[in-house]
């Protein structure tokens, strides 16, 4: 589910990024003041590695086979705290970006809001916490929860990515159509998290009970109240009305780019030709290598001439530098044993 | 699997340093890590502005990638190995792009080049191009000195703390991982899978040990003295090289993004 750059306009970026910052201070707030779990720093840095290195472990799925990995976002939620694993899974996201290239820099908002904000704060406090809350708490209830959440905020996440990849105009494929692909694929995907997230927590309550057969209220991680929720309802309108505002204003400043530039490279006002100029217009309408060309090919090949160009100098250059620090190493190194 | 993990391992090892991603035959020296910063972020920003369909200018942004890895020491083959990386995905959502949009653009030796074909390839040329500017960043400064400059921009401590934190931890447990990963293969006669079961006991134990390592460093930190926040042991101040740097390519950007160069090197050929 990580979005590459390329998908994402950067209206669209910026408008989630500045939503996820608002979610994220919130959540850098809420985990400042709580201060009943002393480990809590020391907990959120291990198990954001954790989460990072279990989702090197794939399990067999049964029947397909195929293969899947553990996202985590439920599973940080359900021992942390919904705050404290959005910013835990936050750094998971930001380093697999920037280290293990999984996912952009200009779409880190978006995979935000899509990976940690849609498990930690809608699936979590809305899906998961509710069923564990009431009745016998039992592993059975314990894995309802974690797969009913999964899909829930998988699904959540999938239409975000939707949404995001129409109102950056990035594909051609209309959005119910896109929603058709994409939600089924996530329902399944979100079935085999929701059944790993459960495997796990099931082998954890085997041995530490009491991380997984608790409520947020009783450990402190998160207050359940009405103004959690609200905090939540407010976070999400506001991105409803950045997203709106950026799409208006996309759709009134720059309707359609392809036919903007379509109708530039038909060149409906272009001037006609008469004289020589013509002449010289229909020979060259005979002789050119590509016939009927816009300025638009013609532009790409000059372009690419002068990219081609640039990286010749640059390899020459580097190779310059690589040849004198060959040659100067091993003066050093004869230096050295001296 | 293990290749898997060995990898991540070294790729850490190797981005821990600054300049650990480069290969010493830098022109220039390794700028501040907000400079930097700030340019891999104007230089998306303006590159993805670019509308799909004005492919000569995306194309144009490449003078950065290919430019900008020669002063700092990269292989530009590297970046663009690596960058490929992006491909799948790029193209699976730009793959319906030519089958739905098939408006004529230009005709090239009889070839009709659809709207559809210029929005994928300038699709993926995006991809490529932002990724690879997201890889010059990180094999320039590593992964330290882009935290420092999280924080160093205003990013609030619990959270650039959580980030150093996580990444200082990941060499620990992908080592970890490692070792366990190991056990269960060699009592594995073969097997080659994990079954779910397996896998539920496996990072369920993986989980309970990062735990009780958790509990043990923590106490570790409170010893020391810690307060929520770590201290920067290192960073660059800026200089101004950095300034020039900013400025320059800030320049080059905004002409590529507003004049139409492709235009005029259509004319002169």
């Amino acid at each position: 589910m990580h979005m590459a750059d390329a998908l994402v306009s950067p209206q669209v970026g910026i408008a989630a990024a500045v939503v996820a910052a608002g979610c994220l201070g919130v959540a850098a707030r809420k985990v400042k003041n709580d201060r009943r779990s002393e480990n809590a720093v020391a907990l959120m840095g291990v198990l954001g590695a954790f989460v990072f290195a279990a989702q090197m472990i794939n399990f067999t799925i049964p029947g397909t086979g195929s293969s899947g990995h553990i996202v985590g976002g439920v599973l940080l939620a359900a021992i942390l705290g919904p705050w404290a694993a959005l910013i835990t899974l936050t750094s998971v996201i930001l380093i697999q970006c920037l280290v293990f290239a999984d996912g952009g820099l200009m779409a880190l908002g978006c995979n935000i809001l899509n990976m940690a904000v849609t498990s930690c704060l809608i699936a979590y406090p809305l899906v998961f916490k509710p069923i564990m809350r009431g009745g016998r708490k039992s592993t059975a209830r314990l894995s309802v929860a974690a797969i009913a959440a999964c899909v829930v905020g998988l699904e959540c996440g999938a239409l975000l990515v939707v949404g995001e990849t129409e109102l950056s105009g990035v594909t051609a494929l209309p959005a119910d159509k896109f929603l058709l692909f994409m939600l089924p694929i996530h329902l399944v995907i979100g079935l085999a998290e929701g059944v790993a997230t459960a495997a796990v927590l099931r082998c954890v309550a085997d041995y530490k009970p009491g991380l997984v057969f608790h409520t947020a209220a009783e450990d402190g991680a998160v207050k359940p109240s009405g103004h959690k929720l609200r905090n939540v309802v407010i976070a999400f309108a506001v991105a409803a009305v950045v997203l709106g505002g950026t799409f208006s204003w996309i759709a009134s400043t720059n309707p359609d780019g392809l036919e903007w530039s379509i109708g530039k490279v038909a060149g409906a006002a272009e001037p006609v030709a008469s004289g020589l100029s013509a002449a010289a217009s229909d020979f060259q309408a005979d002789t050119a290598p590509v016939a009927d060309y816009g300025s638009t090919f013609s532009g790409i090949i000059g372009i690419a001439v002068v990219l081609i160009l640039l990286w010749a100098v640059s390899t020459l250059l580097r190779r310059r530098r690589v040849h004198l620090s060959k040659a100067q190493s091993p003066v050093k190194e004869e230096g050295h044993h001296k | 699997m293990s290749d898997r993990l060995q990898r991540a391992i070294l790729t850490l090892n190797r981005l821990e340093q600054p300049g650990g991603g480069t290969d010493g035959t830098d022109i220039i020296a390794a700028p501040d890590s907000r400079c930097l910063l700030v340019l891999t972020l104007i230089y998306l920003v303006l590159m993805l502005s670019v509308p799909l369909a004005d492919i000569e200018r995306v194309l144009l942004f490449s003078v950065y990638p290919i430019v900008e890895s020669a002063l700092v020491g990269i292989k530009y083959t590297r970046l663009l190995k690596r960058s490929l990386w992006v491909l799948p995905l790029v193209a699976l959502v730009g793959v319906f792009n030519p089958i739905l949009d098939t408006r004529t653009v230009f005709t090239v030796y009889g070839f009709t080049v659809t709207a559809g074909w210029v929005s994928l390839i300038s699709l993926i040329v995006r991809g490529l191009l932002a990724m690879q500017a997201v890889l010059i960043l990180i094999y320039v400064i590593g992964f330290y000195e882009v935290a420092v400059a999280i924080r160093r921009l205003g990013c609030p401590a619990v959270m650039s703390t959580q980030i150093l934190l996580v990444y200082r931890y990941l060499s620990v447990l992908l080592q970890q991982v490692l070792t366990m990963r190991r056990a269960v293969d060699a009592r594995g006669y073969g097997r080659r899978h994990m079954s779910l079961k397996l896998w539920g006991i496996f990072i369920g134990q993986l989980l309970i040990r990062s735990l009780e390592r958790a509990e043990n460093v923590s106490r570790a930190m409170h010893a020391r003295g810690f307060t929520d926040r770590l201290p920067l042991s290192r960073y660059r101040c800026w200089t101004t090289t950095d300034s020039v740097l900013l400025g320059s390519w800030t320049v080059v950007f905004i002409v590529i993004y507003l004049v139409p160069l492709g235009t005029y090197l259509s004319k002169v050929l």
